[in-house]
């Protein structure tokens, strides 16, 4: 009996995930048909070139490896409760700094000189990281709106940066020079796959083995569920929250030395692109519950929507915006339940049905 | 024009969008469903007000147009928010990115960069107060913007009105302050919250219609850059109060007016522009120090 309501209990946490997905594709096919296109050859062609061909497929998985470090850096945060949104203004400030020193130091042995650009990028996300988690912790100032403010701030910083003291002289628009050789990601063989998909799978596995089997990640489950009591119990909530910060400004800072040195190798206005990596991650962070399986689950499927959406514009004839609207439709529709996680489906309609009866009999009475 | 007139009349323009948007996010804030989509509904409302007057070439048009979208993502806001008690903040975030993508694809179908309309010009709805603006300091203030600027001005003192001496207004703090207290006193508590919702849509369509068709007569995606932020950090700052933040949505404004003019006058000078974040982060900190100063709390999660 025990069983069979654990379950069900699955069954509605995949169900929940599935319909706001399931939701959005419906929808953006009604807009799809309102212009005039037909919806199922459009999903057809982004599915069969992302998914169908070992180009799209390597492509898809290339474009994972930043999504699954930047969900993984909000998954940390929002399950302990912290709305960190500063995710986005940390990736790119990382990326950029990595780029940087990624130009700048010649003649170096290639692993020595990754190292140190991956080095750069973790604590330059590190340290804007530090900024509200200190002021969470210590001033009670509310961390949502500061790394909302500072993404802003981050922004214009690197645009000025970008457009101003580090500008390519040479590129007619604003850009960075681009990383040495010896700092750069090559892709293997004839697929579109870089080893920073590697490291990525490797971080990603150990934060997972953290979140799933030590105290820190216990302390994470028991702050997102019950604060007041985690403190009551003699949680140091302050160090927590600083720590946790801090693990998400360095995977941010990591997914965008990645995206630097395997990706874009120069940093412009659109590096992280739209709507960005960081919020990218929320995305994938929501979709799959926080868990680390569902965020492995969500960021294939969000590249894969990447890929197709690549594809989309090119041999569909639908402007490849409709994929943004897909996923922000997803994420309007992952913000509720559509059913009650506590129970089994059948358990619900069994309360329902009592509850309806019950009622019944006192309006009789 | 001197140029503390000008600062002062760049603060305005800048000022009067987020105004608008913080007078129609205190409800919100103080019935306890914070509204983050205030961006994204204050560029909902830039975009289709300028949508209908290039479609419609009709000023109503315009106004009702944005209104109503506004309106009904209010209404999506509260039936997933408040009806099947979502989680706001996602909410809220997913309206920020949807209206700018869906604001990209009809521009792309449009295939235009921007939308614009060329038979209206800005200055034919300016209103120039005679006498008033030849005064320095209060001229640029009072005198020379479109009609939503001084329905920005006269919201700060409905809004007082509404949140302190009507009926509604004490409910609507309630249902933030204890919501059980609410239920137990018959008030329904999710009307009110729906209500707080619309009336900051309503407010962020002024703020869009302001924006775009009455400063610029134009869209462009993103155009709001982060005021509706601006407007929720205003609200934090004075939690929820409509005259305290109304002071620190001005000096945001300020803030961001002086970094626009001194950007002008030294080259070089985009890093001027990170200057308004930054002093809204120090208020913020600022702010939080002070309202805090007697709080003894255990702990960093606990709420009071």
């Amino acid at each position: 009996m025990k069983t069979k309501g654990q379950n069900n209990h699955l069954g509605v946490k995949a169900l929940n995930s599935v319909l706001p997905v399931i939701l959005a594709f419906v929808i953006g096919g009604v807009i799809i048909a309102a212009i005039g296109e037909n919806p199922l050859t459009a999903y057809q062609v982004m599915i069969q070139r992302s998914l169908f061909s070992v180009r799209g497929l390597t492509r898809t998985l290339q474009l994972a490896a930043p999504l699954l470090l930047s969900g993984m850096a909000i998954a940390i945060c929002f399950k302990a409760n912290i709305f960190n949104m500063g995710i986005e203004g940390q990736l790119i400030f990382g990326g950029f700094m990595a780029g940087i020193v990624g130009n700048c130091l010649v003649d170096m042995n290639p692993a020595a000189h990754k190292l140190i650009c991956f080095a750069v990028g973790i604590l330059c996300g590190m340290a804007f990281a530090l900024i509200p988690a200190l002021l969470r912790a210590y001033f009670h100032v509310d961390e949502m709106v500061v790394t909302l403010v500072l993404n802003y701030a981050m922004a214009r910083v690197l645009e000025y940066l970008a457009s101003v003291v580090f500008r390519d002289a040479g590129a007619g628009y604003v850009a960075t020079p681009p990383v040495q050789d010896s700092a750069k990601f090559f892709l293997i063989g004839t697929t579109r796959l870089t080893p920073f998909l590697f490291i990525s799978v490797i971080i990603f596995a150990v934060m997972a083995f953290v979140m799933t089997k030590t105290k820190l990640g216990y302390t994470i489950t028991a702050l997102g569920k019950n604060p007041s009591f985690a403190e009551a119990t003699g949680l140091r909530s302050r160090r927590t929250i600083i720590v946790l910060m801090l693990i998400s400004g360095a995977l941010a800072g990591v997914a965008g030395t990645g995206q630097m040195l395997a990706e874009k190798t120069f940093y412009t206005l659109d590096f992280s692109g739209s709507p960005g990596l960081g919020w990218d991650g929320m995305l994938i962070a929501l979709l799959g519950r926080h868990t680390p399986g569902g965020i492995v689950v969500a960021a294939l499927f969000y590249s894969a929507l990447k890929t197709g959406s690549e594809a989309i514009g090119l041999y569909a004839n639908v402007p490849n915006e409709i994929v943004a609207v897909i996923q922000s439709l997803m994420i309007l529709f992952l913000a509720i339940q559509f059913f009650d996680e506590r129970y089994g489906l059948t358990e619900r309609l069994k309360e329902k049905l009592a509850a309806q009866k019950a009622g019944s009999e006192e309006g009789r009475a | 024009m001197s140029a503390i007139d000008n600062i002062i009349y760049q603060s305005v323009v800048y000022l009067a969008p987020v105004l608008l948007c913080v007078l129609g996010g205190i409800f919100a804030y103080k019935a306890n469903v914070l509204n983050i989509a205030l961006e994204g509904m204050m560029m909902a409302g830039a975009f289709v007000s300028m949508l209908a007057a290039n479609l419609t070439n009709s000023l109503p048009a315009a106004y009702l147009s944005a209104f109503a979208v506004c309106m009904a993502l209010g209404l999506v806001f509260s039936v997933l928010g408040v009806t099947l008690k979502g989680n706001v903040i996602v909410i809220g975030l997913a309206i920020n990115m949807l209206v700018p993508a869906v604001a990209g694809f009809i521009m792309k179908i449009m295939s235009v960069p921007s939308i614009t309309w060329s038979e209206f010009s800005t200055s034919s709805i300016v209103l120039n107060i005679p006498v008033i603006q030849n005064i320095p300091l209060l001229g640029p203030i009072l005198s020379g913007h479109p009609p939503i600027t001084y329905v920005a001005y006269l919201m700060i003192a409905v809004m007082s009105v509404l949140m302190y001496q009507t009926r509604f207004g004490i409910h609507v703090r309630v249902v933030g302050e204890s919501e059980d207290t609410a239920v137990s006193l018959g008030l329904k508590t999710n009307m009110y919250k729906i209500a707080a919702i619309l009336i900051g849509a309503g407010c962020c369509a002024l703020a869009g219609i302001n924006l775009s068709l009455e400063r610029l007569s134009l869209y462009t995606n993103n155009m709001t850059a982060g005021r509706g932020f601006i407007a929720i950090a205003a609200i934090y700052c004075g939690r929820g109060k409509p005259l305290s933040c109304t002071l620190y949505a001005v000096l945001f404004s300020l803030a961001n007016a002086l970094a626009e003019y001194f950007s002008l006058q030294v080259s070089a000078s985009l890093l001027l522009k990170v200057v308004p974040y930054v002093v809204m982060v120090a208020v913020l900190t600022a702010a939080s120090i002070i309202n805090r100063r007697k709080v003894r709390v255990r702990g960093a999660f606990s709420e009071h």
